[in-house]
């Protein structure tokens, strides 16, 4: 995936940081793996990982106990799919910024994505700091 | 011979009587002269009649001629009446030879030939007797009279050349103990043959046999009497010779004893108006012929041959001198066969009309046989139809029907009802309308429709042909069988599908979540690592092993996954490698028996997914010690076979991996079997046919 065309799904909308500085992130993906990975790359990047859920209703808990900056939010989840939770999201009082990823091509989703609310999409493989800002600027 | 002939015999034989009559009653020697005339002219002319027509009825039979003869020898005999010397000599050495063809007539009878030795000695004798002793009879007694007793009124006996008392005693004691010899040796032949004659022939015999017995026994008793007493002699020759004339009527009553048999034939064609069985018709023949052993046999295209009436193969038998065999033809083929007696045979005329009675009436069975037959194969191809049979009138009433059960019978009551009595309304109308096109458009037409049976559907076929103007047949065959495996059919292809399509969302499953997230892991592990390169070369050293580890294990998964879709050692190496290798992943010892045969591609393919799948469920759910697996061919098929020595219990119903397998084998008209009694383990068999399509 290019990241031109990771820019076109970009929504233009206010980033959310904390008074202190460190955008908060809760990362939502069912494998450990990656979850593992995301977090030491994305702390390495300056932002804070807050906490980790692993399928779509610890996703919508977690969220709506540490209230997180940014979800970063895995499509593919073992009970809920993530468009769905990204709605749920959305729908929060205080509805954190959704950035959906996948290991698939944001192009297999359709409108999906647009559709969901959700800020914008990062493949797995793209995953950085970087990314993340760009999507939240 | 021709009739003219037949008139001329008949003219000379009354020229001869007439003649005969005048030389009787002029004769100055004959004392009783009326009866003598009366006697000759009536003898005469009854044995030329009776020959006559003999030889009208049995042209090639030389009876009829032999009778014609003894006739003419009585008018010759009449020459003895003549009152000349010389004609009375000449009637006188001739006179003898009525008893001399009598003989000759009784013995050849009735087949006109002297069939024995014995007959023909005593013929020859008695001709010898009657001429030639006769004439050295005359040599030696002048006085000489009719029946050779002496008579002193007779005319002179030209012949005599010396009264030699003693030698004409001598002569005419020879004459008269040859002739008595002769006599009875012709009554031992007469008795024996009536004794021998088969039924037939006796019918035929009898009659003459007893009135020339008669005559014999007169004449015997006149030869006898002529040594002691010339009166009673010369009245005993007046019964032999009145004798002489019941002869003929022996003969007439044989005739009508043929007549009335002929008689019975035409019975028997009055009777087979009323269909007599072939066994009826050799009946009535036997007794029509009077031949208690009488056999029909008939020819039988199919088998090339005769079979008698009972059906049975008959080989005509050589002809004997009793039977003979009769073939019967009709326009140059074969259609009967008789075997009878040879009696029939003197009896042509009885014979061709029986010929001509089994040739009608066989033609005549044979035409109703051949009816029968056809009726018979229409009826053996209408009871092995199992199909329902109606005919309908275009008012939808049936007219009749035929059904081999009433099992689809929806009403078992027919007859008299109409197609919406028996049927839901929109099936009869579907009925009709087809009923009506079939009969317009004169083509045959089909429809298809479901019948509730009691909440148990069954599904037809109607075909729906024109049977007339104004009604239908309409013929239903059930084919709810054929249905049920059609259905069958699209629901295995319809799992076969969805296996596939769950098949690859397992598959994209198993990438996604396995060798795709190692490569995400690994993706994002690079770039960490290549952040830390400069700062902190440690932190991206560890990064860069913990990559290594990902891609060796996504590595680990993508072959794992490949293997999964298809195994690469089934196609490399074969069946028996890729079991070996089942074997070795198996979480338990696989004890494996086969044989060396090459299965075809596809059956390997099965067989190797079986033993995968039956491997995996034990190894899921059995609670096995050890599994036995063989593949084996026999009678055409790859048997292969699982079997664990688990917990039992499995559900038949097969599970979605099982169920898979049964449509992958049925795809190959194979089967699945499973039998896994609780406790005793579980068997999984398959059976592939080996010529695949």
């Amino acid at each position: 995936m290019s990241s031109e065309k990771s820019a076109a799904n970009r929504i233009g909308r206010p980033s959310r940081r904390c008074e202190d500085g460190f955008v908060r992130v809760l990362i939502v993906d069912d494998h450990p793996s990656f979850r593992a990975s995301a977090r030491k790359l994305l702390e390495s990047d300056g932002y804070e990982v807050v906490g980790e859920a692993a399928d779509g209703a610890g996703a919508l808990r977690v969220a709506e106990e540490l209230q997180p900056d940014v979800v970063l939010l895995d499509v593919q989840l073992p009970d809920v799919d993530g468009f769905e939770i990204a709605e749920r999201l959305a729908a929060m009082e205080h509805a954190p910024e959704v950035i959906l990823t996948s290991s698939r091509d944001v192009s297999d989703y359709g409108s999906c994505v647009e559709d969901s609310g959700a800020r914008g999409f990062v493949p797995k493989a793209e995953l950085s700091g970087a990314a993340l800002s760009l999507l939240l600027e | 011979m021709s009739s003219r002939l037949l008139i001329a015999a008949w003219s000379v034989a009354l020229a001869s009587a007439a003649l005969s009559l005048a030389l009787v009653l002029s004769s100055d020697h004959e004392p009783d002269p009326a009866a003598r005339a009366a006697l000759i002219v009536g003898l005469g002319l009854v044995y030329v009649g009776c020959g006559l027509v003999a030889i009208v009825r049995r042209p090639e039979n030389r009876v009829g001629l032999l009778m014609v003869i003894v006739g003419f020898f009585w008018f010759l005999s009449s020459l003895a009446e003549s009152n000349r010397p010389t004609i009375f000599t000449i009637g006188l050495s001739l006179s003898l030879l009525i008893y001399g063809a009598f003989a000759h007539l009784i013995l050849a009878f009735p087949s006109g030939r002297l069939e024995t030795p014995m007959a023909r000695a005593i013929v020859i004798l008695a001709y010898v007797d009657v001429t030639i002793v006769q004439w050295l009879l005359l040599l030696f007694h002048a006085d000489i009279g009719q029946a050779n007793l002496s008579c002193d009124d007779c005319p002179r006996n030209v012949l005599a050349v010396s009264e030699s008392h003693a030698a004409s005693v001598a002569v005419d004691n020879l004459q008269r103990g040859v002739g008595l010899a002769l006599v009875w040796a012709a009554l031992a032949v007469l008795y024996r043959r009536a004794r021998n004659a088969t039924p037939a022939a006796r019918r035929t015999l009898l009659p003459v046999v007893i009135t020339s017995s008669v005559s014999i026994i007169l004449l015997a008793a006149q030869l006898v009497a002529a040594s002691f007493d010339r009166h009673a002699a010369q009245t005993l020759n007046w019964f032999v010779l009145a004798s002489f004339a019941t002869v003929p009527i022996g003969f007439l009553i044989g005739l009508l004893r043929s007549r009335l048999a002929r008689s019975g034939i035409l019975r028997l064609v009055v009777d087979t108006a009323d269909e007599p069985s072939l066994r009826e018709a050799e009946l009535a023949l036997r007794e029509a012929t009077g031949d208690p052993a009488l056999r029909l046999a008939y020819w039988l295209d199919e088998v090339h041959g005769y079979v008698n009436v009972r059906g049975k193969p008959f080989e005509i038998p050589e002809d004997t001198p009793t039977r003979v065999t009769t073939k019967i033809d009709y326009l140059g083929n074969p259609i009967a066969a008789l075997l009878h007696d040879r009696a029939l045979l003197d009896e042509p005329n009885l014979l061709a009309e029986v010929v001509g009675v089994v040739r009608m009436g066989l033609e005549k069975d044979r035409g109703e046989r051949a009816l029968r037959a056809t009726e018979l194969r229409n009826r053996a191809v209408l009871d092995a139809i199992p199909d329902l049979m109606f005919r309908i009138a275009l008012d939808g009433r049936y007219l009749d029907y035929r059904a081999p059960s009433d099992y689809d019978l929806v009403v078992t009551e027919v007859i008299g009802k109409t197609v919406w009595d028996r049927l839901p309304r929109e099936l009869a109308d579907q009925v009709m309308a087809a009923g009506r096109r079939a009969i317009d458009e004169r083509e045959v037409q089909t429809l298809e429709y479901q019948l509730d049976f009691s909440g148990e559907p069954r599904y037809f076929e109607g075909r729906v042909a024109a049977s007339g103007e104004d009604e239908f047949l309409l013929i239903v065959r059930n084919i709810t069988e054929r249905k049920l495996q059609e259905r069958e059919l699209q629901a295995s292809r319809a799992r076969i599908v969805a296996a596939g399509d769950e098949e690859r969302r397992r598959l994209e499953r198993n990438l996604h979540d396995g060798a795709q997230q190692r490569l995400v892991s690994l993706s994002l592990s690079l770039r960490l690592a290549e952040g830390q390169l400069n700062t902190n070369p440690e932190a991206a050293a560890n990064l860069l092993d913990s990559a290594r580890e990902e891609l060796t294990q996504a590595l680990e998964e993508l072959r794992e996954l490949a293997r999964g879709i298809h195994p690469a050692i089934l196609t490399d190496r074969g069946l028996p490698a890729a079991l070996e290798a089942l074997a070795a992943r198996a979480t338990l010892p696989v004890e494996i028996e086969r044989g060396d045969e090459n299965l075809p591609a596809p059956v390997e393919a099965a067989a190797y997914y079986v033993v995968s799948e039956a491997l995996a469920n034990v190894a899921k759910y059995a609670n096995a010690s050890c599994v036995r697996v063989s593949v084996a061919q026999q009678n055409g098929a790859a048997r292969v076979e699982v079997a664990d020595d688990g917990d039992g219990g499995a559900d038949p119903a097969l599970g979605s991996g099982l169920r898979g397998l049964a449509d992958r084998l049925a795809a190959l008209n194979g089967t699945l079997e499973v039998e896994s009694p609780p406790g005793k383990g579980t068997t999984i068999r398959a059976e592939i046919p080996l010529r695949v399509g």
